[in-house]
């Protein structure tokens, strides 16, 4: 530049060259000369942030009975830089752990990330090791013991299916999550089936976080108040529309039995009990699951894990010649006054298709087939009826296809066509025996006890179909904030008013009529309506069932009982539901009184 | 046309110098950021390397692109930061300050890029000919080219950018031409005061002051009026400092943008010191740096990534590190001290200001003889804008050094 450029430049070189000796004169002072210093007071002071985890929200049923709560409980966690520094360390822990050391020192490196995130070794210990880990804590560098929480359930209730439970993170699971922008830890739990699962993001809290300062052992030794951690936000707790006494109800009179029960409020789509039996105890996951409890679980003959409500297959039997009757009504193949004479079968070219009845019902019109559950008028209904209108009409109430409910696992169950039968038996190979089969709820067509207690529901509602749901309001516990869910209506819009009057005069009949099938459900002034089924199966006994609702005009209450395996449905799945309506009485009478 | 491109007048070493720099960077932030959450350890590396990929495409441009459009566009591009930081207040993003405006999934912090407008700006008004700085009407509008950005960036709350500009406007003043003297009769307070509330660096700015003063033998008087008066501040300051309500201090450096827990501050910077002292002369190796994997720093990626090369690498890498710094702005001054072209010298010249001020008071801060301001590293510091912005500067630089013997 300029003449002076030459000063300039040298003025600002030298000042550059001041300001780094200055710098490094600092560097020298910290790093080389009080190095013994620094160093030591790093390994003595260390700071480390806790996670605090945040408590799950809880699961409530409508009037606010705690179904799932959480329970404190220690857990053994280590630091892996401290720990895997000494030698004994490791030795001592899993002598008091009863581990193997060397598993144990494999689960740190596996688990660890970085040096200084704590790896939880071991949850739910009892109080005797946490108070042998306290007492040797000065030869357990970098191991120490905090709370963390487990599910457990302090009522009756215990739908395992329903609620689902609890487990350690997958890595594919953070993935998962992280894709929709949810940030989970390594050995964080999240709920693996269920309810637990379906409302992670509302059960789930925010986890908080503090800072510790511990010392070379790595104990405690005071939380920092320089560095604000944040406090842990409890999730939000879930009203269920779940009623726990007709939940309780089901669970005691089927305990040894195998099968399902839905029960449905017909005015909003509340599930009001959601049952599968066999079935386990759910605190069996809030302990820390051993392979072998897993594979007792998984390989069990009776199936524990099956949820039968909505993902277990059935053949419906009987209680689908209503499906029928609306077919033929809808099509004009049926009419009120004309009647089939039963002699106890019905011969399709060679073959013989029985009624239950082996004598035969004799002259037969459409209400008392319905009463009396005869199967050779429905083999002739089905006949006229025909394929392809069976499986419309089948498909305007939601079979084959998933209700849609707020839950995991459901099947679509299966409505079978003329594709379908040319695909599995050849084209035109297959004969109209399968109709036959079909008429009366048996053959390939297989539902779920959820889609049955839905059907049951839009009979009932003479067409309005609500979607079934488990979940009633949120609730925030810090703020009471409170967030509702509105029923979501569905208008079933191919079948007259008419018609629906018919089918609920012949289920009336079914509980109410003189050689109705279901009578066991009856009860003095509820109106109760129903359709029982024995449906035959390959794999042992019928399975019963038993469809119905109450009372007869503007019912309150829809349900489904079905008893794998269990024989007669007029004769088990009837008195069952009949314990449910009179539960269900019984509690309104409760409420009533209250008011 | 083709020589224009050729690498022979393009400065390798300091090109060389800068991406070195980026690189341990990247390892710092690499380390910094392993331990903090098991999902997201590698996304802030990843994002620094597009930053990096981008700063370098940007260096390359700029460096090519005749220093003409620079200087006829300058204050377009002055202007568009300017509207850039306005616009923070408008749509800016950020927890307690405001500081990022969001292009989809970038976030980008106008206050760095603002640093190469101001200067760009400043240096075209300063190299006119015909320019006097004597004149007080064109010192004003000099001033107001550097004090509008330094307002809007002060507003957002962000001190630490925001000096960056005061800090670049003396010296590149005095560059200019303004006389030396005057400048320091004004300035030596100013460090005076800054300085008085440390012991030792009041010490060491008298002692610098003092020396200066003599440089200029404008004789005793002189001397001892401007020494009486920097002992003066020193000595009032801290005393009127304690006069003061604990919370008018509070309120004075909250408004400095110093304080939101000055007790997390100060234990910020004990921390800092313990993890660079602890690193000892040859540090704790990559990666087993106890003091930056217990992340007591909330910002060992971005303000505090010197922690990290300290802890880690030690006296050897944190040496290295500022040896790298020294030669980059100890050419950018060389370069600024030949360059024919009165703009070109004067914006090599700031770079080299606006690099050598967020040296020393981002690692004098780390080190704990400068207050904690938040001011990123230049080329180490996790951040795109700052990156790109200092990629941008050294391009600058870069250019002039191919353009040494050309005027305009």
């Amino acid at each position: 530049m300029q003449n002076n450029g030459q000063n300039l430049n040298r003025f600002y070189l030298a000042l550059v060259t001041i300001v780094f000796l200055g710098l490094i004169f600092r560097l020298v002072q910290l790093q080389l000369y009080n190095r013994e210093k620094y160093y030591t007071e790093s390994e003595r002071n260390r700071i480390r942030d806790v996670i605090v985890d945040a408590p799950r929200g809880l699961i409530l049923d409508r009037s606010g009975i705690v179904l799932v709560d959480n329970r404190p409980t220690y857990s053994i966690s280590v630091i892996p830089y401290e720990f895997l520094r000494s030698k004994g360390t490791s030795r001592l822990l899993a002598l008091i752990l009863n581990i193997d050391e060397k598993v144990l020192v494999k689960k740190v490196k596996k688990k660890k990330i970085g040096n200084f995130s704590p790896v939880r070794v071991k949850r739910n210990v009892d109080f005797k090791t946490v108070s042998d880990i306290e007492e040797n804590l000065f030869d357990l560098v970098g191991v120490y013991y905090h709370i963390d929480s487990k599910r457990f359930y302090p009522s009756e209730v215990k739908a395992p299916h329903l609620f689902g439970y609890l487990g350690e993170i997958t890595s594919d699971e953070i993935t998962k999550f992280r894709r929709t922008g949810e940030n989970y830890r390594r050995g964080d739990f999240v709920g693996k089936n269920g309810l637990e699962v379906k409302y992670e993001k509302f059960l789930r809290g925010e986890d908080g976080v503090k800072y510790i300062e511990v010392d070379v052992l790595g104990r405690e030794v005071r939380e920092l108040s320089e560095l604000s951690g944040s406090e842990p936000k409890t999730g939000k707790d879930i009203y269920l529309t779940i009623d726990a006494n007709i939940q309780k109800y089901l669970e005691d009179v089927m305990v040894d039995k195998k099968g399902a029960a839905v029960v449905l409020d017909p005015r909003n789509g509340d599930v009001l009990a959601f049952l599968s039996k066999p079935d386990y105890d759910p605190e069996i996951f809030s302990n820390p699951l051993t392979p072998d409890i897993w594979n007792k679980l998984v390989n069990h003959e009776q199936k524990p894990l099956y949820n039968r409500a909505s993902q277990s297959l059935y053949p419906p039997g009987s209680t689908y010649k209503i499906v029928v009757a609306a077919a033929g009504l809808e099509t004009d193949t049926i009419n009120l006054t004309e009647t089939v004479l039963c002699t106890g079968s019905y011969r399709l070219g060679r073959r013989p298709f029985a009624c239950w009845k082996e004598e035969g019902h004799g002259e037969m019109n459409l209400l008392n087939a319905i009463q009396q559950s005869c199967n050779v008028y429905f083999y002739h209904k089905g006949l006229d009826v025909g394929l392809k209108n069976w499986t419309d009409f089948s498909h305007y109430f939601g079979f084959g296809s998933k209700i849609g409910l707020d839950f995991p696992n459901e099947s679509a169950g299966l409505i079978p066509n003329a594709e379908y039968f040319d695909q599995k038996y050849g084209e035109g190979k297959w004969t109209r025996g399968l109709i036959l089969n079909l008429s009366v709820g048996q053959g390939d067509l297989l539902t779920t006890p959820l889609q049955m207690a839905y059907f049951a529901m839009i009979i009932g509602n003479e067409g309005a179909a609500y979607r079934p749901h488990f979940i009633k309001r949120l609730v925030e516990p810090g703020t009471g904030k409170v967030e509702r869910f509105q029923p979501n209506k569905i208008t079933i819009t191919q079948i007259q008013e008419e018609t629906y009057k018919v089918l609920k005069e012949g289920m009336y009949l079914v509980v109410n009529g003189p050689k109705g099938t279901g009578r066991a459900s009856w009860i003095k002034g509820f109106d109760v309506c129903g359709k029982t089924g024995t449906a035959q199966n390959p794999h042992g006994d019928s399975h019963a069932w038993f469809i119905g609702f109450a009372p007869k005009d503007n019912p309150e209450i829809a349900l489904c009982i079905m008893l794998e395996n269990g024989g007669g449905g007029g004769a088990n799945a009837a008195p069952i539901a009949g314990g449910v309506l009179r539960t269900y009485l019984k509690n309104k009478e409760v409420v009533v009184a209250q008011r | 046309m083709l020589k224009r491109f050729s690498l022979d007048n393009l400065n390798l070493s300091i090109l060389l110098t800068v991406c070195v720099l980026t690189v341990c960077g990247l390892v710092a932030i690499y380390s910094a950021t392993y331990s903090t959450e098991a999902v997201t350890a590698h996304e802030k590396f990843s994002k620094q390397m597009v930053w990096f990929a981008i700063s370098l495409i940007a260096l390359f441009f700029v460096t090519y692109t005749p220093i003409k459009i620079f200087y006829k566009h300058a204050y377009t591009i002055y202007a568009i930061c300017l509207f850039l930081l306005i616009l923070v207040f408008l749509i800016g993003k950020g927890t307690g300050t405001r500081r990022w405006i969001t292009l989809g999934p970038v976030w980008l912090q106008p206050a760095e890029f603002a640093k190469v407008g101001a200067l760009l700006a400043l240096a075209k008004y300063l190299s006119r000919d015909t320019r006097n700085l004597n004149n007080l009407k064109e010192l004003v509008i000099a001033l107001l080219i550097i004090l509008i950005p330094f307002v809007l960036v002060m507003r957002q709350p962000d001190l630490g950018s925001a000096l960056v500009f005061l800090a670049l406007l003396l010296p590149v003043l005095h560059w200019a031409g303004l006389s030396a003297m005057v400048l320091f009769v004004f300035l030596a307070p100013l460090i005076s005061l800054v300085c008085a509330f440390n012991y030792y660096s009041f010490l060491v700015a008298m002692i610098i002051i003092c020396v200066i003063l003599v440089f200029f033998q404008r004789g005793l008087t002189f001397f001892l009026v401007n020494f009486i008066i920097n002992i003066g501040v020193g000595i009032i300051t801290p005393i009127m400092w304690d006069l003061l309500k604990e919370y008018q201090q509070n309120r004075i450096l909250t408004f400095l943008g110093l304080v939101q827990d000055p007790h997390g501050l100060g234990y910020q910077v004990i921390q800092s010191k313990v993890a660079i002292g602890s690193g000892g002369f040859s540090g704790k190796g990559f990666l087993e740096g106890t003091q930056t994997h217990l992340r007591f720093l909330p910002e060992q990626h971005t303000d505090f990534v010197f922690c990290v090369i300290g802890e880690e690498f030690g006296f050897i890498g944190a040496i290295i590190l500022l040896s790298l710094f020294f030669f980059l702005v100890t050419k950018a001054i060389d370069i600024a001290g030949s360059v024919k072209s009165k703009f070109l010298s004067i914006v090599t010249f700031g770079a080299a200001i606006i690099f050598i001020f967020q040296i020393f008071v981002n690692i004098g801060m780390t080190i704990g003889i400068m207050p904690v301001t938040g001011l990123p590293l230049p080329f180490l510091s996790y951040g795109g804008s700052s990156l790109l912005a200092n990629f941008v500067l050294t391009g600058l630089i870069l250019n002039a050094a191919r353009k040494r013997f050309e005027y305009l």
